[in-house]
């Protein structure tokens, strides 16, 4: 046994690399998947709507934990091959992303006004030209401050990669919480930790929310 | 051919007939005016022309095409076709500039950047709005709106303009900057089809007045004719109850 020191601190806060790892991962994967599965969502196919919306409702009824677990005991056994920690882990948290996301970019594509839609139609523009240039601006707009708020929740969730022994910080945290006994002193720091990355996002996401109701 | 020949048009929204066999012809350069009732169907026949709402039987041609054939490309129709709506709907994270050159910019008839705002500038000449080439929707009024939203369409230089109730939305006031730009339309020789209230557009400026009523043409003639005239006693009581 050894005390809490310094290195442990500085352990932790390395790890947090693996957690924006993970964040940047999931974005970069299900953030593409989010806008494919919002458009699905909101276009004219009922059977991609059909199919988007089930694909939505179905891992959102999952617990993230459940993903997980899914994707790290699993993989093995449907696709029987045997994958590093970080590939299962970040697939989990992109199928996540893509979930949560396109949810809200779907509320935000759905709140802009049909009418706008149909102006964009009426003078000659493509379907996809619309999207692009008349309502996905405008329900960027309207999905920003929710889609940072996600961003938070993210961050906090992958701390539930610690349970397949991923090493990122809530992970760092048990670590050095075992080597020193110190448990209550090592989840302070990691909890201190969360906090600094998180409540500036925090931050942001409100003063959005007011910046856009103030521009109604 | 007329220009726009609208056959038999019947359309249903469920279980509702709006419209129940509609034959209508517009020659080039007309100014039509469709009065009537509100829920009479005059919005939705308008919707029609340019394909915004489908038709369950007839056929309506416009430039000889068929709005609702499968094989009509309605993108390249709307093109030629402008329609201005009763809430202006502007695009309103754009500025005025950008809300008229969007469209003839990706539809390739004219190049970004001078000659684009040299278009805007143009039309925003006919609407009389040249100042307001960089301001946003939102600082507009709604009659300057209207305007702009009449701009955008010119933009395009359509052989054909719909307008959809235009001043319905707006405030007394400003409903004769939008009329004014209109009869200047008009005397320019665009063919025009609107549906309105403004009775006095309808009888002044009008080619042809069409009186709709319970999703048919129940009366069309010279504006002058029918409104001294009316030969249906639905007529007689709109235009009494409107005056």
């Amino acid at each position: 046994m050894r005390g809490f020191t310094i290195s442990d601190v500085l352990t932790m806060l390395a790890a947090v690399q693996w957690t924006a790892t993970l964040v940047v991962l999931a974005l970069a994967f299900g953030a593409p998947l989010a806008l494919l599965l919002a458009r699905m969502c909101t276009g004219r196919s009922r059977l991609a709507r059909l199919l988007a919306t089930g694909i939505l409702q179905l891992v959102q009824g999952v617990p993230v934990l459940g993903l997980l677990m899914f994707f790290y005991f699993g993989m093995p056994v449907f696709l029987g091959i045997k994958v590093p920690a970080l590939v299962s882990v970040g697939a989990a948290f992109t199928i996540f992303t893509a979930a949560f996301l396109g949810e809200i970019w779907r509320g935000g594509i759905q709140a802009v006004h049909v009418a706008q839609g149909e102006a964009a139609a009426c003078l000659g523009l493509t379907r996809w030209q619309t999207f692009r240039h008349v309502i996905a601006p405008q329900a960027f707009r309207i999905a920003l401050p929710a889609t940072v708020g996600f961003l938070v929740q993210l961050i906090k969730n992958t701390s539930l990669a610690s349970v397949v022994g991923f090493v990122e910080l809530a992970r760092a945290g048990q670590l050095a919480s075992a080597a020193t006994f110190q448990p209550l002193l090592s989840y302070a720091c990691v909890a201190a930790i969360y906090f600094a990355l998180c409540f500036p996002l925090t931050l942001w996401s409100r003063s959005l929310e007011d910046k856009l109701n103030g521009a109604r | 051919m007329a220009l726009v020949e609208i056959r038999n048009v019947h359309k249903s929204f469920g279980e509702v007939e709006v419209l129940r066999g509609i034959d209508l012809a517009v020659e080039k350069g007309e100014i039509v005016t469709i009065i009537g009732r509100s829920g009479s169907g005059k919005s939705t026949l308008l919707r029609c022309i340019n394909g915004l709402e489908q038709i369950n039987g007839g056929e309506i041609l416009v430039a000889g095409e068929r709005v609702h054939s499968r094989s009509t490309d309605l993108r390249k129709l709307r093109e030629h076709v402008g329609i201005v709506f009763q809430q202006f709907n502007l695009f309103p994270h754009m500025t005025v500039a950008r809300n008229i050159t969007l469209a003839p910019v990706l539809t390739g008839r004219v190049a970004k950047g001078d000659a684009a705002r040299e278009l805007a500038l143009k039309v925003l000449a006919q609407v009389g709005l040249e100042e307001k080439i960089d301001a946003y929707p939102g600082q507009l009024s709604g009659g300057q709106q209207q305007r702009v939203a009449i701009a955008r369409c010119l933009a395009m230089s359509p052989y054909l303009m719909l307008f959809d109730e235009v001043t319905s939305a707006l405030d007394p006031e400003l409903v004769g900057e939008v009329l004014k730009v209109m009869e200047d339309l008009a005397t320019q020789g665009m063919t025009m089809i609107l549906v309105t209230h403004e009775m006095n557009f309808a009888r002044n400026v009008a080619s042809k007045l069409v009186f709709m009523h319970a999703g048919m043409v129940h009366e069309e003639g010279r504006p002058a004719d029918l409104f001294a005239n009316p030969a249906t006693p639905e007529l007689a009581n709109f235009i009494s109850s409107v005056r």
